[in-house]
Order: structure tokens, then C-alpha cells, then sequence
């Protein structure tokens, strides 16, 4: 699942310092499957998706658009909620990063929904220093699920994650084709 | 039974060490505690707040072993799990906080009873008589002299001794024991800092029994560049005092500008009221390669590893004045007077001088020959212009940033001519140079950056020391009933994530009347900003440890007087015994003292060293997004946890359901989500129906203000009856409580931890 090879995080603060690397996913096809194939994703919705535009929408509509095409439940963390009341969305939990993450970490646990611990994570628009090191919580402490990454920076700590994207155009194709998948897979 | 006996010896030496034999107070069940004495406290504490791990690296390569790949279940060649080896760094960062100010505590105690005597009395005032809770509390000692502060160093250090001890190969191998012995350094800290402060005080003639100290400039504009310029870097006043005596003596003062950068600048304005501060660490570069000062002093922490490169490159002479830091510098202690002034002044030489009459002398004489013949001026706009033009976008700097923000579009615009970008940027500057570092061009942003530093001059309260036992005697009440809502201090470092969070956690705290209390490089950052009045938050807010006062305690080793007010709340409102009481200080502080640390822009080890003292006894602490690097937090999960207290009236345990306080430390993403914690962290299980209901609107008008209206998910867990709902929210929060089938809940009595967990301690003993 994971390769061994090392690449370099965009934030150097991130470095891996450790043999597991996650594994950079390029093909939003393939990002899709992942998704599809989960029985209860979630997405972990961060508060940098509140200040970022990406082709004139923000980061947030777009992961709306994510969570819609596959009813996956959003747990909206920090103060993200706030601009989802405004879009007209409410989310599904209200979690800060690490409770969400403390949560997770529980096999046991029920999940948003209460349906049983979610089998995929998704992580989008939180620090990249801050998701790391939740990325690294879960990647030792809860082998029972996968944790992919949506920003344009390479997670080391991730099971999946994007390249560093070197232009935005890249990033929003990738995110526009993996929507686009969703709704057809 | 030799072991009774063998135990019984023990308890002697330790009653002799306390002078038992003064009965200020009865004698608790943990005079002096070693290692395993408070391990039933900590466990009782770790099993609501449970360690959450952020492994930092996957890796060990502490022995031969290694390195050991300690991924998800792998064990290293000594058998450690990645959970226990996170615990031990946490230990071991613990220990380096409390080793530095325990060390700076024996350095200028030993300095100042070669000045005072050992027989020197303790006197902090009329208005403190409770004059070491820290020390009182955890060995049991009063001390009256200088010389009984020594007491407590030596159990400090011995205590640390076996603490680093349990971290050696084929040691403790439990993440819950590594805790223990990590909450037990911390607790070791606040006692180190108390010493520290207290020496200060007495042998420095500090302010003290007093709140309203002087205003003293802040900035780097404070200074005045026509003059020589000595500037102090570090936390540690034996030799930024002497110099002052030495101007003083010289009749030199108002020809020589003394100022500082980080804890000793605090430090020395309340020796002098006229030295002036910089600001706090995150400066020290910027200010360091402007050249400004003509000669740098450092003593100890928080400075600049490659000191003696910078100031070589700014043109400035170095002393380094303290063992524990000496660069590589030849040590003139013994060297000729003039000799060393000489090869300063002539040859750019620096020193390591360990004789604070000699390297003052030093210092001064060889300012004033340097000064004169130095440039020192701010860079200009159309310098800093020139040099930005080699930027091409190309990024690398951003890649370096710890504080993950992209300079390169500062760097840009200022070669347009546009310095807007720069002068907001500089703001989330923490001044580490690693960007310049990675530049390609070899462009020197961080001087190209001097032209987004503010040029105003600020205001600093002059740290004030202990809170006086007069000012506890009138909020005692307020806050343990809950009718003052809580006490929010800012500690420590504050370097990330924006530097003007801070000044505006002080402004909301301190406008809802809250007691704001501050200290180190946070108690300067909150100085940095006016309002439109032009008015920082310390000539905005009254000096008094009430309701909407802004207590400035003053530098890092100050922050025992934040706990000392906490155990002085029981001791002098409450009338509990501290003697040797731990657990009965702590369990008070827990259940009943509505009181929230943040450490927000922190980045040393000296502040987990300090926060974990404060989590030993029962303060929570939020931390910034960036501390999530310090790899553990204390987390419950309100839902699944138990919540059970003993009644201690009614001897009877409780499920009360309430996560109060939720966490002991907590890392939040952003200022606004902080700004919702911290009023929900001050919650204490003791609050009287009217200071619940005052606590609940301030944590629901928040979370109104930043999460975007409605009411807080969690808010029914705290709501126990309708009197606990505050009445501007009344209709809003009855028809939501109604709605879930809300069920009201009959508070706790009075709630205690004692008794729900194996200790000494009986449950009568917290009843006063």
C-alpha cells in the first residue's frame, strides 16, 4: 500500500524521519476508487479551506462538492463550521483536529454517523505541520483505517497523498477530475 | 523491620531538611515527594486525560541498537514501543526545561548570597506573606532566608538526577510512568522558577507587594541609536544588574543605552525602570543583524547558538557571561582588564568573561570606544528595495518556513516598491533565518525584512512578581464560585503562529473580566499593539490581579507565581494546609479553581516543562497549532470517559457527566477556535449556579462569535440545572435542552478527586 522510498514534503518542518512513506497518487481516477471502494469514509474539513480560492471558488466548495457526490459525512473542525452555515450546509460532527483524530484512534469508536469507525480518512486544508503530526498519530495508532490527504503538499505520514503541486492549475484539475469520477463511479 | 526503619530514617533526614520542628503548619503526606509519591495523582489524572502521541519521527537512534524502526507495533533492540518512547522525549524535554531554570535558580541564588549572605531574610512585602506555595507546598519548607532556598535546589537536582536516570537504555519502558515522571519534572520546574524569582526579588530588590509598576518602552525604536548600546540576550540578571550598578556608579547611565531581548530584557527594566525591551526571541536576529547593538552580553537560554558568527557579521563585540554558554570563546575571566578591552576594541575579539564586575567593566568601556565609529541605522526602503530585486519567485523559501508562510511574496514586492506585503508578513516572522538560508541568491531577507518592523515605540508593565496575598483574599471567592469567569495566562514563548494573537486573546479575556495574567516573551508581544486610542493593553487595562486587570508576573521563571496564586487560592481563601500537600493543592485546583494556561507561540522545552507542571496541578493548557511538535497532548473524550468525583460532604462517588476541565492540554489550529476553548477550559465542577451561568454565556457568546451562531454542540454537558443558564440565552437553550431531552442533574457538593483513587490523603482533608 504504502512505498518505501522517501519524498520530500513542500514544508520541510514535515520531513519523514521514518521508513513508512505514504504512497503519491496522481490519477484522480485512482483517488476515486480508493474512496468508492471505502464502506464509511470521512472527511476531516480544515480551516485553511475558509481563506484559500482556487479558480475563483473556495477550497471549501469544493470539498463540499466532494463530500455531495459520494454522501460521504464531513467532520468540520476548528471554525470551519462557521462558513459552512453560511454556504447553507451543516455539517455532519463538529470535531477539533485532535479530538477528531483522538476519536479515530478508537477501533470502537462509532463514528459520525454512528455507524462504526470510518475505514477511510480524508484530510483537507489543515496546517500542514499540525495535519502531519495527526497523520502520524493515526498511521501508528490506528492500523484499522487509511488516511488520505487533499492538499497540494506531499503528507509523508499519509497512506495516500497528492505531489507537491507546482501550479494551482494542477491541484484544481486533479480535485475537479477526482469530483467528477465520484459522481460517475 | 529494617525497611520501617530504613523508611523512617528517611522521613527524618527529610523533617530535619524542612525544619519540621516549626509548626507554621501540619505536616502532609508528601514532604519532599520522590518519583513514585505522586504516581497515584498522575495515574488518577492520566486516566481521564489520556496521552495522545504525534510520533515526530518513527525512529530511535538513542544507542548502538539503533537506529530502531519503531513504526505502529515495532519494538526497538531494547524493547520500547513508539507510545513509550514518545513519553520519554516528552520526559526528557521536561527535564531540560526544569534543568534550565532550576540551574538558573542555583546560578544567581549563589550569586546573590556571595552579595547578600546566606542569612539575607525572604521579605516580598506587606502585602505577601505566603511568600514560596511551590516550595511550601511540595517540600513542606518554609523558607526564611536565601540560604533555606538552597534546600530546594538540592532536592531539585537530585530528583532530576534519577528522573534522567529512568531515560537511559534499559529504563522505564511504560508511556503512562514516563508521564508520571514528566508531570513530575514539571512540577520540580515551577519549584526551580520559584527559587529563581524569589532570590530575584530579595537580592535585587525587585518590585514587589505592588501592581502598578513602571510602564517601560518596548520596541526597537525605544533605543536610542546616538548612544553606545549594550543589549542584553538571555534570561538570567546576574550581569545586566551589575551593569546597571556599574553606569550608575560612573555616573554613565543616561550616556549608555542598556536594553535586552527576551526574559533578561524583563528581567533587567524591573532592576532599572530605564532599560528598555526589544522584544522577545523572535527578534533577536532581525535586531542582532541590523548591527544596532554596539556590544551583545548573552547569559543563558533562548539565545542564538551561532552568536559569536552574527555578531561578527553586525560588527558587534560579544561577551558571553555564563558557563552554561561560552561558544567556544576563550575565557578571559582572569585576563587584564584592559588587555581585553583592547583586543575588543582593536582586534574584534570576543570573550567569554565569568566575572560579572570585570565583563561589566568591560562591556561599557569597550561600548563607548566602538560606538562612535559604527553605522547604525535602520536599512532604508530603497536599499532594501536594491536587494529584493535578486528574487525570483522561485520558492525555496517558503519551503524552509516553520511557520509555513511563503516571505518570497514579500521579498517580491518590496523589490516593487510595495512594502505592505513585508510589514504584514513580519508579523508571523519567528526569526529562525532558515529562509535565507535555502535562498539560491543568497538574498538577505532577513535584513531586506527590517523594513517591516514597526518603528513605534510600545509600552511593557514591569513584571510585578508574586500576586499579593491581599488581591487572593478578594477574588478567592469570585473565582471559585465561578462569578469571576475564569483566569486565562498567556506563558512563555511567542514565537507562532501570528505574534498579534496574543494582544488580542488579552483583549477579549480582559474586556468579558476575566484575570488576564502574562509572562516571558508573551508578556512583551501583548505590548506590541495599540489600539485605535493608541493605547497598549497595559495602559488600557488596571494592573490588578480583579476582574479585567492584565497581570504582567514578569519573565518565564514568574510563571510560579501563576501557580503560586492557584495554591495560594486554597491555602489563603480556603484555609486547606499546603504543607507538603500536594495532592490537596492540586485536587482544589483541579475541581475549583477556574483557571486556563496558553501557551500559544511557545516552541522551547522549557515551556512543556512549565505547561506540564501546570497539568500536574489541575491547570489545563491550550497550545498553538504549530505545539502539536511536542508530540503529546492530555485529551479525554467527553462522551465515552467517566466523570466521577467524590461528594466529600456527603462521602458519596458521583457521575456527573461533566468534562470539566475537558482536556489538560490541547493544541487548537487558530486563534479564533482557541478563543472558544479557553472559556469552556475554565469550567470547574464547583461553580455556583450564578458563576456557571456567567461562564456559560461567555463561552456561548463566543462560539456565537467565531463558530458562526447557534449554541455549542457539547453545551447541554454543562448545563446541571436551569439556574446554570445564562439569561440572555434562556429561550434559546431551553427550547434546544428540551428538544434532546435534556435531563437537569443536582451538582456536586463538593467535588474532590481524593478518594476515588488509592492515597494517604483522607477525604476530610480537602473539606475546609
Amino acid at each position: 500500500m504504502s512505498q518505501l522510498a522517501p519524498l520530500m514534503p513542500f514544508h520541510r518542518v514535515n520531513i519523514l524521519t521514518g521508513t513508512r512513506t505514504a504512497r503519491l497518487v496522481e490519477d484522480p481516477a485512482e483517488y476515486a476508487k480508493q474512496i468508492t471502494k471505502a464502506q464509511r469514509p470521512l472527511l476531516v474539513l480544515g480551516p485553511r479551506l475558509t481563506k484559500i480560492t482556487l479558480g475563483g471558488r473556495l477550497l471549501i466548495e469544493y470539498a463540499l462538492d466532494i463530500a455531495k457526490a459520494k454522501n460521504i459525512p464531513t467532520c468540520a473542525t476548528a471554525t470551519v463550521k462557521s462558513k459552512m452555515v453560511e454556504l447553507g450546509v451543516n455539517p455532519d460532527s463538529v470535531y477539533d483536529i485532535v479530538e477528531i483524530i483522538n476519536a479515530l484512534k478508537d477501533p470502537n469508536w462509532k463514528g459520525v454517523r454512528k455507524e462504526g469507525n470510518h475505514d477511510l480518512v480524508m484530510f483537507f486544508g489543515v496546517r500542514t505541520d499540525l495535519g502531519e503530526q495527526g497523520l502520524s498519530v493515526l498511521k501508528h495508532f490506528a492500523p484499522h483505517l487509511k488516511t488520505m490527504t487533499l492538499c497540494k503538499y506531499f503528507y509523508p505520514h499519509a497512506d495516500f497523498s497528492l505531489p507537491n503541486y507546482r501550479k494551482d492549475e494542477q491541484w484544481k484539475a486533479f480535485l475537479e477530475g477526482l469530483i467528477e469520477h465520484l459522481k460517475k463511479e | 523491620m529494617p525497611e520501617l526503619k530504613e523508611i523512617n530514617k528517611k522521613l527524618e533526614e527529610i523533617y530535619h531538611k524542612i525544619k519540621a520542628e516549626i509548626p507554621w503548619e501540619p505536616i502532609g503526606h508528601t514532604p519532599m515527594p520522590e518519583i513514585a509519591d505522586l504516581r497515584n495523582w498522575d495515574m488518577k489524572l492520566l486516566q481521564t486525560y489520556k496521552p495522545w502521541y504525534a510520533p515526530f519521527c518513527d525512529l530511535c537512534c538513542f544507542c548502538t541498537y539503533g537506529k530502531c524502526d519503531l513504526t505502529e507495533d515495532r519494538r526497538g533492540g531494547c524493547g520500547i514501543d513508539i507510545a513509550t518512547q514518545q513519553g520519554r522525549w516528552m520526559l526528557l524535554f521536561c527535564l531540560m526545561g526544569a534543568s534550565a531554570h532550576t540551574s538558573h535558580a542555583a546560578h544567581i541564588l549563589e550569586v546573590l548570597i556571595e552579595k547578600h549572605g546566606p542569612d539575607k531574610k525572604i521579605n516580598l512585602g506587606t502585602s505577601v506573606d505566603v511568600e514560596a506555595p511551590n516550595i511550601r507546598t511540595v517540600l513542606g519548607l518554609k523558607p526564611e532566608t536565601l540560604g533555606d532556598l538552597k534546600i530546594a535546589i538540592e532536592y531539585i537536582y537530585k530528583e532530576i538526577a534519577h528522573l534522567l536516570d529512568s531515560t537511559a537504555f534499559g529504563q522505564e519502558g511504560n508511556p503512562l510512568d514516563f508521564e508520571s515522571k514528566a508531570l513530575h519534572a514539571g512540577m520540580l520546574d515551577h519549584v526551580g522558577m520559584e527559587v529563581a524569582d524569589i532570590a530575584q526579588i530579595v537580592g535585587l530588590n525587585y518590585p514587589t507587594s505592588v501592581a502598578n509598576t513602571p510602564l517601560v518602552d518596548l520596541g526597537w525604536n525605544s533605543v536610542d541609536k546616538t548612544k553606545p548600546i549594550i543589549c542584553f540576550i538571555g534570561h538570567n540578571p546576574a550581569t545586566s544588574s551589575v551593569v546597571i550598578d556599574y553606569l550608575q556608579e560612573n555616573n554613565l547611565y543616561d550616556q549608555v543605552e542598556v536594553c535586552g531581548i527576551c526574559c533578561t530584557a524583563l528581567e533587567t527594566t524591573r532592576y532599572s525602570d530605564k532599560a528598555k525591551v526589544i522584544g522577545p526571541y523572535s527578534r533577536q536576529l532581525f535586531y542582532v543583524r541590523s548591527g544596532i547593538a554596539d556590544v551583545i552580553m548573552t547569559d543563558e537560554q533562548c539565545i542564538r547558538t551561532d552568536m559569536p558568527i552574527e555578531a561578527t557579521k553586525a560588527g558587534s563585540a560579544l561577551i558571553a557571561t555564563l558557563d552554561k554558554v561560552m561558544y567556544g570563546l576563550e575565557d578571559a575571566t582572569e585576563m587584564n582588564t584592559d588587555e581585553i578591552i583592547k583586543k575588543m576594541v582593536e582586534e574584534k575579539k570576543h570573550f567569554a568573561i565569568l566575572e560579572p564586575k570585570k565583563a561589566a567593566e568591560v562591556a561599557v568601556k569597550v561600548a563607548m570606544a566602538i560606538a562612535p565609529q559604527r553605522r547604525k541605522e535602520w536599512l532604508t526602503e530603497q536599499e532594501a528595495q536594491e536587494l529584493s530585486k535578486k528574487c525570483s519567485l522561485c520558492g525555496m523559501c517558503e519551503t524552509a518556513c516553520p511557520n509555513l508562510f511563503d516571505i518570497g511574496q514579500g521579498v517580491s514586492e518590496v523589490a516593487k516598491g510595495n512594502y505592505e506585503v513585508i510589514r504584514e508578513l513580519f508579523n508571523y516572522c519567528i526569526g529562525c533565518g532558515k529562509c535565507e538560508e535555502e535562498c539560491p541568491r543568497d538574498i538577505p531577507i532577513l535584513k531586506i525584512m527590517q523594513v517591516g518592523a514597526s518603528k513605534e515605540t510600545y509600552k511593557v508593565r514591569a513584571g510585578r512578581g508574586p500576586i499579593m496575598d491581599t488581591e487572593i483574599r478578594t477574588v478567592g471567592a469570585p473565582i471559585t464560585l465561578g462569578t469571576i469567569p475564569g483566569v486565562v495566562a498567556l506563558v512563555g514563548c511567542s514565537a507562532y503562529p501570528d505574534i498579534r494573537d496574543l494582544a488580542e486573546i488579552v483583549d477579549e479575556f480582559a474586556r468579558r473580566k476575566y484575570i488576564v495574567v502574562v509572562s516571558g516573551c508573551t508578556a512583551m508581544a501583548v505590548g506590541m499593539w495599540k489600539d485605535a486610542d493608541g493605547k497598549t493593553i497595559y495602559e488600557k487595562y488596571p494592573p490588578e490581579f480583579d476582574a479585567g486587570g492584565v497581570v504582567n508576573v514578569g519573565s518565564c521563571v514568574a510563571n510560579s507565581h501563576i501557580s503560586g496564586a492557584a495554591i495560594k487560592i486554597a491555602n489563603i481563601f480556603a484555609a486547606l494546609p499546603l504543607r507538603a500537600n500536594y495532592e490537596v493543592m492540586a485536587d482544589y485546583v483541579l475541581n475549583r479553581v477556574g483557571a486556563c494556561g496558553v501557551a500559544w507561540g511557545v516552541y522551547s522545552q522549557k515551556a512543556s516543562a512549565i505547561a506540564t507542571g501546570f497539568n500536574r496541578l489541575g491547570v489545563p493548557v491550550v497550545f498553538g497549532p504549530h505545539s502539536s511538535k511536542y508530540r503529546r497532548l492530555y485529551l479525554s473524550r467527553k462522551e465515552e470517559d467517566e466523570w466521577k468525583v467524590m461528594d466529600a460532604r456527603k462521602k458519596q462517588i458521583v457521575e456527573t457527566g461533566e468534562p470539566s476541565p475537558e482536556h489538560l492540554a490541547y493544541v487548537c489550529e487558530t486563534k479564533e477556535k482557541a478563543m472558544v476553548m479557553i472559556p469552556k477550559l475554565c469550567i470547574r465542577k464547583n461553580d455556583t449556579p450564578q458563576g456557571r451561568a456567567i461562564k456559560l454565556n461567555h463561552y456561548i457568546s463566543l462560539y456565537k462569535k467565531y463558530m458562526g451562531g447557534g449554541l455549542p454542540e457539547d453545551l447541554p454537558l454543562y448545563v446541571r440545572r436551569d439556574a446554570d443558564i445564562p439569561l440572555v440565552y434562556k429561550k434559546e437553550v431551553k427550547a434546544y435542552l428540551t428538544q434532546i431531552g435534556w435531563k437537569p442533574k443536582e451538582p456536586v457538593g463538593l467535588p474532590t478527586l481524593i478518594g476515588t483513587y488509592p492515597t494517604k490523603v483522607p477525604v476530610d482533608s480537602v473539606i475546609h
